[in-house]
């Protein structure tokens, strides 16, 4: 039998939920759950006489907070990259760098100055990541804010309008206004349980006709919020006509005009002023003599009270030996490394899907946007592309770079095509917006990070369906964060429920010195001297 | 304390010296200035995907390339260059293969089959179950060219079978029945393959075939 839920149950309902909300903090740390606190490990230092050594496998964005934190506290670190740079997918792409796609190296060609860059990777940083946004702060890496949404940007759909692109600003004022309209006739208290009294209707209902802008007979009749045909300013203005409904609703945009700006891609957002990458910088300026490039490892087994690392560099094989290993290889490629890890381990390294994110970016002859009162923030486009991002920096400069396809799902529409066939199609799907598109782009550079060299993948999908994760695959998560034989930690987004942001990165590495620490603590760990030895 | 004499008093060892002489640590973004051809070929080029020394890594459908002979590394990359394998974007694996390769030339050939064939032969690990004893009946069609004892024949441009890895071969032989492998005009011996393949009417044949060859290692 159905029954509704009165408010005070409801409330009730929500008490047990804080209850439960304070323990799942309490063990947030653990389960990396999206969460508020920073996690800046506290670790012992280290016995200067006979300080643990740590081998960091991988520069990402986890493998360089590990090292840092761990060399901050004396340990003896050493990170092992495998491509020439740090970072992982922390990556910004200026004038003469290298996107390392096998089969499809590109240099890009954009123009040397400061603003004309492109994150590839990581692009916003949310203000409720707090860990990244401190470490920002302790390595002085200057920010600035990201507009995400930006109302006079544009929804263009193929079945709505004839396929005539939409400001964002008439979109949301339609949609609210009809929205709010629906509301204000349907409300009937007499069908809440516990009804409201008259003062709190008037404040919900005068809430909601400020939501849709509404007559004061409750009506929508259109609004200036959506612009001004003309005038406006020393003129009265003539309100522009209102975009239909009905039309918004042939578009599944509906949904994102209305959650692009809430959640984690709510305001505020933050980028490094000059690129993502000088938060890779601030820690490996830290972390000088401790990185080693183009080194590739082949072997990396648990030995008594350690790991073993086999890897070549510059055509020699080396042995190392290390108290604990810090590892943040894709698991897809581990499985291509030699070791001796427990099957169930194996197993779990083997499962994750590889993601398949794709972006492209446009060095423009101008920044035509500016003309379109357009500064920052994202367009929708109902293609392949999915989105252009006008860049939130460098106003008014002569040219600009734009981000010209985000497939943040898929990808592979775009990674089967070749270099030339990718631009012409983020050409031909932005024209839809910019009618002047064409002529505009000066350089392309594309980004398929299922086939960037060292990597082969973009966020690790632990999920197989929608709804979470299956029994089976909570058990392999969880098997994949332990560390094995005590002495290696995965670590990345990769091992987290929220992959693909740098805040699960920092906070994986976090939570795996915490429980190396606890461990040590524990006497788990006693410190051997094993030499290292060249195989 | 300085930090460099820190880190070399615990790891002054041979092999992280050589490392530091040999790789003054490079100021971060310095890739730039890489040269975009091949930087140095075997495992660096084939690491990534086909895993350590080509060893293989099955999650990202790269088989094992240790231990294959020679002459077919050859004619397996020159088919990846000529597009005679790798052309249909619907096989993704295989399409990477043909993008990494598209452009290589013969003496980069040469010179991958001259590290791959020092690399170790990786033992592989048999995941298919099926029945070994009614494979051997179905083997004798592959006996023909891959030899009795699927060690293969170069004649006949047939590689060895034995020592694979076995998913790897459940996955080539249905590329060769749906056509995907051995279906370019010009590609003889993989039409034949392609013709050889459809008598494995279905997946309990493949699967009963492979359980033989597993066997054969051991025999």
């Amino acid at each position: 039998m159905k029954k509704s839920i009165s408010r005070r149950e409801l409330l009730t309902l929500l008490a047990a939920t804080g209850a439960s909300g304070a323990v799942l903090n309490a063990s947030a740390a653990l389960n990396l759950i999206p969460d508020t606190q920073i996690t800046s490990p506290r670790i012992p230092l280290a016995d200067p006489s006979r300080p643990p050594r740590i081998v960091v496998l991988g520069s990402g964005i986890s493998g360089l907070t590990a090292a840092y934190e761990l060399d901050k506290a004396g340990y003896e670190v050493m990170v092992l990259e495998a491509a020439p740079r740090a970072g992982g997918r922390c990556m910004t792409v200026r004038s003469g760098d290298l996107i390392d796609e096998v089969g499809n190296p590109q240099v890009c060609e954009f123009d040397d100055e400061p603003h004309l860059y492109f994150n590839a990777g990581p692009a916003r940083i949310p203000s409720t990541h707090r860990n990244l946004l401190n470490y920002c702060k302790e390595l002085g890496v200057e920010l600035e804010t990201f507009i995400n949404e930006n109302k006079q940007c544009y929804f263009q759909d193929d079945a709505m309008f004839g396929g005539k692109p939409v400001k964002n600003t008439a979109f949301t004022t339609s949609a609210r206004g009809f929205m709010a309209e629906i509301m204000a006739k349907c409300f009937d208290n007499r069908q809440l349980e516990d009804p409201f009294d008259q003062w709190e209707v008037e404040a919900l209902m005068s809430a909601v006709r400020a939501f849709g802008d509404l007559s004061e007979d409750d009506l929508f009749q259109g609004s200036t919020r959506a612009g001004y045909a003309h005038g406006g300013f020393l003129e009265h203005g003539e309100p522009k006509e209102t975009v239909a409904f009905r039309e918004l609703l042939k578009s599944r945009f509906l949904r994102n005009a209305l959650t692009a700006n809430e959640g984690e891609t709510g305001p505020m957002l933050f980028q490094p002023v000059g690129g993502m990458d000088n938060i890779v910088k601030g820690f490996t300026r830290k972390l000088e003599n401790r990185i080693f490039y183009n080194v590739l490892v082949s072997s990396v087994k648990l030995v008594d009270q350690g790991v073993s690392i086999v890897y070549e560099h510059d055509g020699t094989r080396y042995r190392l030996e290390a108290d604990y290993c810090f590892n943040c290889i894709p698991t897809h490629l581990m499985a291509g490394i030699d070791n001796n890890f427990p099957a169930d381990y194996v197993e779990a390294m083997r499962y994750p899907r590889r993601g398949e994110a794709y972006k492209s970016a446009f060095q423009t002859a101008e920044r035509f946007w500016e003309k379109d009162d357009i500064y920052g923030g994202i367009s929708w486009v109902n293609a392949p592309i999915r989105q252009i991002w006008y860049p939130s920096h460098g106003m008014h400069r002569q040219k600009g770079v734009i981000l010209s396809a985000y497939d943040f799902g898929g990808g592979m529409h775009f990674t089967r095509l070749s270099q030339e066939q990718r631009i012409e199609a983020a050409i031909r799907q932005g024209e839809k917006l910019h009618g002047d598109y064409r002529h505009q782009v000066e350089k392309g550079i594309t980004i398929a990070w299922h086939r960037i060299n060292h990597m082969l993948g973009c966020a690790a999908r632990w999920q197989s369906g929608r709804r979470g994760m299956t029994r089976q695959e909570e058990k392999l998560f969880q098997t994949a964060r332990r560390p094995a034989g005590g002495r290696h930690y995965i670590i990345g987004d990769q091992v987290t429920s929220h992959s693909g942001w740098q805040e699960s990165a920092i906070l994986s590495a976090h939570w795996a010195i915490n429980d190396m620490v606890a461990r040590q603590a524990n006497g788990t760990s006693a410190m051997p001297g094993t030499p290292l030895a060249q195989v | 304390m300085n930090s460099l004499s820190k880190y070399l008093r615990v790891f002054s060892y041979t092999s992280v010296l050589a490392l530091l002489v040999q790789s003054p640590t490079l100021p971060a973004q310095q890739f730039a200035e890489l040269d975009t051809t091949y930087q140095s070929l075997g495992n660096k080029v084939c690491a990534t995907c086909h895993g350590a020394y080509g060893r293989g890594n099955p999650v990202v459908g790269a088989p094992s390339l240790a231990g294959l002979e020679p002459w077919y590394l050859r004619s397996q990359l020159r088919k990846f260059r000529a597009g005679w394998r790798g052309a249909q974007r619907d096989y993704i694996p295989a399409y990477e293969m043909r993008a990494a390769v598209s452009n290589i030339s013969n003496a980069e050939i040469e010179l991958l089959v001259r590290e791959i064939t020092s690399w170790p032969d990786p033992e592989p690990e048999p995941s298919v179950t099926g029945d070994a004893e009614s494979g051997q009946l179905l083997f004798a069609g592959c006996a023909a060219c891959h030899g009795t004892a699927g060690t293969g024949n170069e004649s006949l441009q047939a590689p060895a079978l034995a020592g694979r890895d076995d998913w790897y071969l459940y996955r080539q032989l249905n590329l060769f029945k749906s056509g995907y492998r051995g279906g370019h005009p010009d590609d003889i011996s993989g039409s034949q393959m392609r013709a050889s393949a459809r008598v494995l009417e279905n997946d309990q044949f493949i699967m009963d075939v492979l359980a033989y060859i597993n066997a054969l290692e051991n025999l």
